[in-house]
C-alpha cells in the first residue's frame, strides 16, 4: 500500500520527466546580452519569419556570457550568440569557435567581418533629472570629467566597469581625452561618487534617475532621448569628450557535425527582419539604405584609436579596481 | 547483532543488497562528490600545463581586493550571527518559558520558519522593496537614517534568512531544560539575572553557540543575498562567481577562492561538533507548564508582535508587486500585472522545470541517503564501510554550494550530463545529502535491531522485508527527508548558479536574470510561487504523515 504510493510518487517523477523531456530538441538555443526592447526586436522577426517555438532565447549579464564563452568555447550550449563584438573577436582569434557567415552583411562602412554581423550599436551619453538637479541645486555637467567633482557625491548613478560594457565607453572617453593614467583616475573618482549607485547593467542608471533617486548619470543615449520625448523631466547631454559607440553583434557557433542546422538561418533572420525595430531603439545606423533622426545622432562621434578587445577591457578593469 | 549476522550466514544471502547499496554509493559519491573537490584543488596547485605550483595561490593572495571581499564577508557573517542569535535565543526562551497558550505557541514557530520557505536572493529584493527609497515600511513610517545596500541590507537580509535555523536549535535546546530549578534558584536567593543566567542562559550555551557558528556559515557562503542587495559590498561568493563567470573567467583564481572558502566551513563543523558537549541536559524533565507572569508574559508577547511585524513588512511586499498596477506609484489591486509577468517570461517553463528538479531530487535523494543510512545502521559490512558513510556526510556537510557547483563546472563541463537537469539534481544531492541521511540514521538506529532477522526467518526476502517492515516504520522520516530534499532545491541557487542551461533554467537562476532588467514584478511573482508550492509540498507531506499516524492508533486501538 505505501509501497505503492512511492512508485505512485516516483512515476509521477516519471512522467514529469517525459513532460519536460518533450520538448523540440533542435531548437537553436540562442544566448544574448540584449537588453530587453533588442531581445524583443530579435523575437518580433523570428516569429514572423517561421521561427516560433523553433528557437529558445537565454539572456545573461555582458560579462556572465563573455566570461562562459570565454571559458566552454565551442562547448557552449548555445547555437547561436548575440555579444558585444569585442568579445567575439577575442574569443576566435584564439580558438575559431565560429562558423563564418553564409549570408551577405556588408555594413554601412563597407567592411564586413566574416564570422559575425553586428545587430546594433549602442551610443554612451550622459543625462540629468532636471527636477532632482533643481532640488539640490546642482549644475548639470558638460563633460564626463564634472562627474568626478565632489559637489556630485550621492547624486549620480554610473555602470559599472566589471559588470557593464556601456561603462567602458565611459572609460574609454576618458582614457582617449586625458591619457591612460590621467582617465582612470577620473573614473575611479566617478566611481566613488556614484557609491551605492554604480550599477552591473548599463539601462540601470537611467531608472535611477527616473525615480528621483540621484540627479545625474552615464548610459546609452537613446533611451534618455526617448524618455524627454515622453515628458518626464529627463535631458540628455553630449560629453564634450565625445560619444563612444560599441556594438553588438550576432555570430553562429561552429559545432562541427552537431552544429544547429537552423542557426544560420535564425542569425540571418535577424538581421534581415530585425534590424528595422532595432534601430528604433538602438538608432546608430549600421547597413546600406539605414537612417536615423537628427536628434537621435550624437553630437561628437568618437572612435576609441586602439582596437577593442577584451585584454584592453581587462587591463582597464584591473586599472580602475586598483589591483 | 552478532547473533543476527550469524544467522544470516546460516541463510547463506548474505546482505547482498545492502553491500549492492554500498558499492553503489560510494561510488556515486566518489562521482559526484570526490571528483568535483578533486578538481578544485586540482585547479588550485596546478597551472594549465600540469606542472605544480604555488603561483594561483600567491597570485589571488596578491589582490587587494580579496583581502577586502574576505573581510567582508567575515564582518558581515559574524554580526547576522551575533544578532540572529540573540533573537533566536529571546523568541525560544519566550516560547518555553512564557505562559502562552499552545495554539499561540505554533502560531508563533510557524511565523518565525515561514523563511525557510523562500530562496535567500528574494529576501535582498524583499528588503529593498521594504526599506528602500520607494519602500513598503519607508512608504509608511518615512525613511531610514541609512541606506539599505551594502553592510546594512546584507545584515537585515541576512539576519531574517538565518533566524529559522538558528531558532530551531535553540528551541530545541530548551526543549531540555528544566523549568523547576528557576524556583530552586529563587528559593536560594538569587538575584533574576543570575537566576536567568543559571537556569536559561547556561544549560543552552553551547547550542547557542552551535546557533551562532551555523548562522555564521550560512552567510559566509549564501549567494542569494548579495548578489541581490551588496551593491559594491563585495563579499567572498560574489567575487568567485565573478572570477569564474566575470568578463574575463580565471579558473585558477576562482579555485583558490573556492578553497579559501571551504576553510571556515571545515572549521565551522568542527566547532559545531564541540559546541554540542557545552549542553546540559537534565535527566528528568519536568512537564510543569510554566506559571503567568503578567510583566514578562506581555513584554515577550510586544517582542513576538514586533518580531512578527518586522517579517511581514519584509514578506507583505512579495504578495503586493505582483497584484498591483505598478509599486509604489499605482498601487491598484489588479491581475494584469500577474498575467503580464506570465505571458512575458516563460514563468511557467521555468516553473515546471524546478518541481521537476524539485521532486527529482527530493526522490533520488531521499532514496539515496536512506539507502546509506541503512549501510551505516543496519548492516554488517566492516566498520569502515560504514564509517565512510558518516564521512561522506560530513564532507557533503562541509563544502559550500558555491564550491560545490565550481567543482561540478571543472568536473564535468564539456561531459554528456552539461546542461541537463541530471547535473542538477545531482549537485542538489551532494548540496543537502548531510540532514536526510542522519534523519535516516536515526530512524533506523531508534528501530529494533531484529527485524531484518525475523523477517529472513519468515522466508522473506530483503525487498519483502523492507517493504513490510523497514519501510513501514520509518514512513514518517521518509516524507521528513523528502520535504527537506524538496523544500531546499526550490530555493537553492548557490550550486545552480553555475550549471543551469537554457533549457534548464530554475525558478532561482531566472529571478538572477531577471535582475538584470530589474523586473522586480516578475521577480517577486517567482517568489511568490516557490513561496506557495513549498508551503503545499509541506502541508500535504505532514498532513500525509499526521493520517496515517491517526489511522495506525485506530488500528491498533
Amino acid at each position: 500500500m505505501k509501497f505503492a504510493k512511492v512508485l505512485k510518487l516516483t512515476a509521477f517523477a516519471a512522467a514529469l520527466a517525459t513532460a519536460s523531456a518533450a520538448f523540440a530538441d533542435n531548437e537553436v538555443i540562442i544566448y544574448t546580452n540584449a537588453d530587453e526592447e533588442a531581445q524583443v526586436a530579435m523575437k518580433h522577426a523570428l516569429d514572423a519569419n517561421g521561427f516560433e517555438g523553433k528557437y529558445l532565447m537565454q539572456s545573461w549579464g555582458t560579462s556572465e556570457l563573455g566570461g562562459r564563452l570565454m571559458a566552454e568555447g565551442r562547448n557552449i550550449e548555445a547555437d547561436v550568440l548575440t555579444l558585444s563584438s569585442y568579445y567575439l573577436d577575442s574569443v576566435q582569434q584564439k580558438d575559431k569557435v565560429f562558423k563564418d557567415l553564409t549570408f551577405d552583411h556588408t555594413t554601412i562602412k563597407g567592411d564586413t567581418v566574416p564570422y559575425y554581423a553586428p545587430i546594433l550599436g549602442v551610443t554612451g551619453s550622459m543625462f540629468v533629472n532636471t527636477e532632482v538637479l533643481k532640488e539640490f541645486n546642482l549644475p548639470a555637467p558638460k563633460a564626463l570629467k564634472d562627474l568626478a567633482d565632489p559637489q556630485y557625491e550621492g547624486y549620480i548613478s554610473v555602470p559599472d566597469i566589471t559588470g557593464s560594457s556601456t561603462s567602458w565607453l565611459m572609460t574609454q572617453a576618458l582614457v582617449q581625452a586625458y591619457g591612460e593614467e590621467e582617465g582612470i583616475k577620473l573614473v575611479q573618482a566617478i566611481e566613488r561618487n556614484a557609491g551605492d549607485h554604480l550599477e552591473l547593467s548599463g539601462s540601470a542608471p537611467l531608472k535611477k534617475i527616473r525615480a528621483g533617486e540621484v540627479a545625474v548619470g552615464f548610459g546609452l543615449r537613446h533611451q534618455a532621448v526617448a524618455d524627454k520625448k515622453r515628458g518626464l523631466p529627463i535631458d540628455y547631454i553630449d560629453p564634450a569628450e565625445g560619444n563612444y559607440t560599441i556594438t553588438e553583434a550576432v555570430a553562429v557557433v561552429d559545432k562541427g557535425e552537431n552544429t544547429n542546422p537552423d542557426a544560420m538561418a535564425v542569425a540571418e533572420c535577424i538581421i534581415k527582419h530585425a534590424r528595422t525595430e532595432l534601430l528604433t531603439n538602438y538608432p546608430v545606423a549600421l547597413y546600406p539604405g539605414e537612417s536615423v533622426d537628427e536628434d537621435l545622432r550624437p553630437a561628437n562621434p568618437q572612435t576609441f584609436k586602439e582596437k577593442l578587445t577584451v585584454e584592453l577591457l581587462k587591463r582597464h578593469q584591473d586599472l580602475v579596481k586598483g589591483e | 547483532m552478532y547473533t543476527a549476522t550469524s544467522s544470516l550466514n546460516i541463510l547463506g544471502k548474505e546482505q547482498f543488497e545492502l553491500k549492492l547499496s554500498f558499492v553503489l554509493i560510494s561510488l556515486l559519491l566518489l562521482v559526484i562528490l570526490g571528483w568535483p573537490l578533486y578538481s578544485i584543488l586540482g585547479q588550485s596547485f596546478f597551472t594549465d600545463e600540469g606542472s605544480f605550483t604555488l603561483m594561483n595561490y600567491a597570485e589571488a593572495f596578491s589582490k587587494k581586493s580579496f583581502y577586502t571581499a574576505l573581510g567582508h564577508s567575515l564582518t558581515v557573517s559574524g554580526c547576522v550571527a551575533f544578532f540572529a542569535t540573540i533573537i533566536a535565543f529571546f523568541a525560544a526562551y519566550g516560547l518555553n518559558f512564557c505562559a502562552f497558550r499552545p495554539r499561540t505557541r505554533s502560531l508563533i514557530q510557524i511565523v518565525l520558519l515561514l523563511p525557510l520557505f523562500l530562496p535567500s536572493i528574494t529576501y535582498g529584493f524583499a528588503v529593498i522593496y521594504s526599506f528602500g527609497r520607494q519602500g513598503l515600511v519607508t512608504q509608511i513610517f518615512g525613511r531610514l537614517p541609512f541606506s539599505i545596500y551594502g553592510f546594512n541590507g546584507l545584515l537585515i537580509a541576512g539576519v531574517i534568512y538565518t533566524l529559522p535555523p538558528a531558532f530551531m536549535i535553540m528551541n530545541n535546546a530548551f526543549a531540555y531544560v528544566d523549568r523547576n530549578f528557576i524556583t530552586v534558584s529563587k528559593v536560594m536567593g538569587d538575584s533574576p539575572l543570575r537566576t536567568f543566567y543559571q537556569t536559561a542562559l547556561r544549560p543552552v550555551l553551547g547550542s547557542a553557540a552551535a546557533a551562532f557558528i551555523l548562522s555564521f556559515f550560512l552567510i559566509f557562503t549564501d549567494f542569494g543575498i548579495p548578489t541581490s542587495i551588496a551593491g559594491r559590498y563585495e563579499v567572498i561568493a560574489t567575487q568567485l562567481y565573478a572570477v569564474m563567470m566575470g568578463a574575463i573567467p580565471d579558473f585558477h583564481n576562482g579555485s583558490v577562492i573556492a578553497m579559501v572558502m571551504l576553510l571556515p566551513s571545515i572549521l565551522s563543523v568542527i566547532i559545531l561538533r564541540q559546541c554540542e558537549r557545552l549542553n546540559f541536559r537534565y535527566n528528568k524533565l519536568s512537564k510543569t507548564p510554566p506559571a503567568p507572569q503578567i510583566l514578562r508574559d506581555y513584554s515577550f508577547a510586544a517582542f513576538y508582535l514586533l518580531l512578527t511585524l518586522l517579517l511581514l513588512s519584509v514578506f507583505a511586499i512579495i504578495f503586493i508587486v505582483p497584484f498591483v498596477q505598478s509599486w509604489p506609484y499605482q498601487p491598484v489591486f489588479t491581475l494584469d500585472t500577474i498575467k503580464r509577468v506570465f505571458a512575458e517570461n516563460d514563468i511557467t517553463g521555468t516553473y515546471l522545470n524546478s518541481l521537476y528538479v524539485a521532486v527529482l531530487t527530493a526522490v533520488l535523494g531521499t532514496a539515496l541517503c536512506y539507502l546509506a543510512g541503512m549501510v551505516n545502521a543496519r548492516s554488517h559490512l566492516a566498520p569502515w564501510c560504514r564509517t565512510l558513510m558518516d564521512v561522506f556526510a560530513m564532507v557533503t556537510n562541509t563544502v559550500p554550494g558555491m564550491v560545490l557547483g565550481v567543482g561540478f563546472l571543472f568536473a564535468f563541463t564539456g561531459s554528456p550530463i552539461t546542461n541537463t537537469f541530471a547535473i542538477l539534481v545531482l549537485a542538489n544531492i551532494v548540496h543537502f545529502f548531510t540532514t536526510p541521511y542522519l534523519m535516516a540514521q536515526q530512524a533506523f538506529s531508534r528501530m529494533n535491531a531484529g527485524f531484518e532477522t525475523t523477517g529472513a526467518l519468515m522466508g522473506d526476502t530483503w525487498s519483502e522485508t523492507l517493504r513490510r517492515v523497514v519501510i513501514p516504520n520509518t514512513f514518517s522520516t521518509i516524507l521528513q527527508m523528502l520535504s527537506y530534499f524538496f523544500v531546499n532545491a526550490m530555493v537553492t541557487i548557490s550550486a545552480i548558479v553555475f550549471l543551469a542551461g537554457a533549457r534548464t533554467q530554475v525558478m532561482t537562476s531566472k529571478i538572477k536574470e531577471l535582475q538584470y532588467f530589474e523586473k522586480f514584478d516578475a521577480i517577486f511573482t517567482l517568489s511568490l510561487l516557490i513561496f506557495l508550492t513549498n508551503c503545499a509540498v509541506k502541508l500535504l507531506l505532514d498532513f500525509w504523515a499526521e493520517s496515517r499516524a491517526r489511522r495506525l492508533k485506530a488500528q491498533q486501538d
